[in-house]
């Protein structure tokens, strides 16, 4: 994505969030520049784009394989006016964004996994990693990082992920414009997010219901060195994974490495 | 329900993290309610000191002084930005105000708290990758 392509992203751009958006060719991470240009006093809705980068960031100094020419890596800066504690909705929010977007654009049968990630065929398209700033425990901003595969080839992965991950031309057999899945992407940011501060909490949390894959389903998620099998009952009412263990204890999760089982 | 039900139950949701239970059963209205992050606060000054903390114990007097970091969200504690990291703080170390002293992560949400003085780190209260609730406290810091 270059100048012109940046131009015809803010011109699809619906509401605040993608009104001003940056491009870069490579860089570390986009979530790092959208952090530094929001400290610096950058508004809402800020978005950094970058055609590659070389450390995009995934949980826990894991790495976000980043490519260039092929996908979207960006990240978005917020400001929401929440509670601190009410803030896990925010990933609620971009997980129901996403899907929207790309079932809307590409037809296929996208799901979130518990809590963010977009899926298809059990395989990722596509992640969210949230960086929250605070101070004296009051939300300063945060930087929604998103990744989408949208080009790449089924080959191109490495081969470390090749079996966990796909991008949309591997699944639908054509190319898409980034430039426009990005735009969708963003529009549907701004309702949700709209959504969001109007005490929207029921709303997200039975939309985010319609489009997971993994409640009902027996699931191993491992937190930190601990590991935990059970069946993914439900959702509280922060996003936060209720697991019934085979103890018949009711475990709440607030994150972790998710697998589903079947 | 018996008196006996209610001590089962009340002993089975010791072993969950469920904070808040309302049951409403045949007329009876029975809401029970903890406050898991007080238990969590007095666990660490029973233990016996370990690696993560001062050996001397804290008097009174010092205690005052010291400010305490709390967690703003519910989530799990980090003390360093991957697991084959070093910690960001070790204890009787100098920490610069802004300095990061611990990742807190809910559902993808990495929350990075920051010191908000120079001072010392006294103690840190929590295990790495172990839960965090509201307004949990993380570490002691002794400002200089």
């Amino acid at each position: 994505m270059a100048g012109e392509e940046i131009e015809d992203i803010e011109r699809l751009i619906k509401g605040d969030i993608g009104k001003e958006v940056f491009f870069y060719e490579s860089v570390d991470s986009t979530n790092t520049i959208a952090a530094e240009r929001a400290e610096k006093g950058a508004a809402e809705g800020v978005v950094v784009f970058a055609d590659s980068q070389q450390k995009g960031r995934g949980r826990h100094g894991r790495c976000w394989e980043s490519p260039s020419g092929v996908n979207i890596y960006m990240s978005i800066i917020l400001r929401p006016e929440i509670e601190t504690k009410d803030i896990t909705l925010i990933t609620i929010m971009a997980a129901i964004a996403c899907a929207h977007a790309l079932r809307r654009i590409t037809g296929l049968n996208l799901t979130i996994k518990w809590p963010n990630d977009l899926m298809v065929r059990n395989k990722k398209i596509g992640g969210i990693l949230t960086e929250l700033r605070t101070c004296h425990g009051r939300i300063i901003f945060a930087i929604l990082g998103i990744g989408i595969n949208v080009n790449i080839e089924s080959n191109a992965f490495p081969d470390d992920i090749k079996q966990i991950a796909t991008s949309i031309k591997a699944e639908t057999g054509k190319p898409y414009s980034r430039e426009l899945i990005s735009a969708e992407i963003l529009n549907e940011i701004d309702h949700w997010y709209i959504v969001l501060h109007k005490k929207g909490r029921e709303t997200l949390l039975s939309e985010w219901q319609k489009l997971t894959s993994t409640l009902g389903k027996k699931v191993r998620v491992t937190v930190d060195k601990e590991t935990f099998t059970g069946l993914a009952e439900a959702i509280d009412d922060e996003g936060m994974l209720l697991l019934r263990l085979p103890s018949g204890v009711l475990k709440r999760i607030n994150s972790g490495d998710l697998i589903e089982l079947r | 329900m018996e008196l006996e039900d209610l001590k089962e139950l009340i002993q089975f949701l010791k072993e969950t993290d469920i904070t808040e239970l309302q049951i409403e059963k045949e007329g009876t209205k029975v809401k029970i309610k903890r406050e898991k992050f007080l238990s969590h606060l007095e666990m660490p000054l029973q233990r016996p000191a370990g690696l993560y903390e001062k050996t001397t114990e804290t008097t009174e007097e010092e205690a005052q002084r010291l400010i305490t970091v709390t967690s703003p969200i519910v989530g799990t504690f980090y003390r360093a930005p991957s697991p084959d990291a070093d910690p960001f703080v070790e204890v009787g170390l100098k920490v610069k105000k802004g300095q990061v002293l611990c990742i807190i992560e809910a559902m993808k949400l990495m929350n990075e708290i920051e010191s908000e003085v120079d001072g010392i780190v006294v103690k840190g209260l929590v295990e790495n990758g172990q839960p965090v609730e509201y307004g949990e406290p993380l570490f002691l810091i002794e400002p200089v």
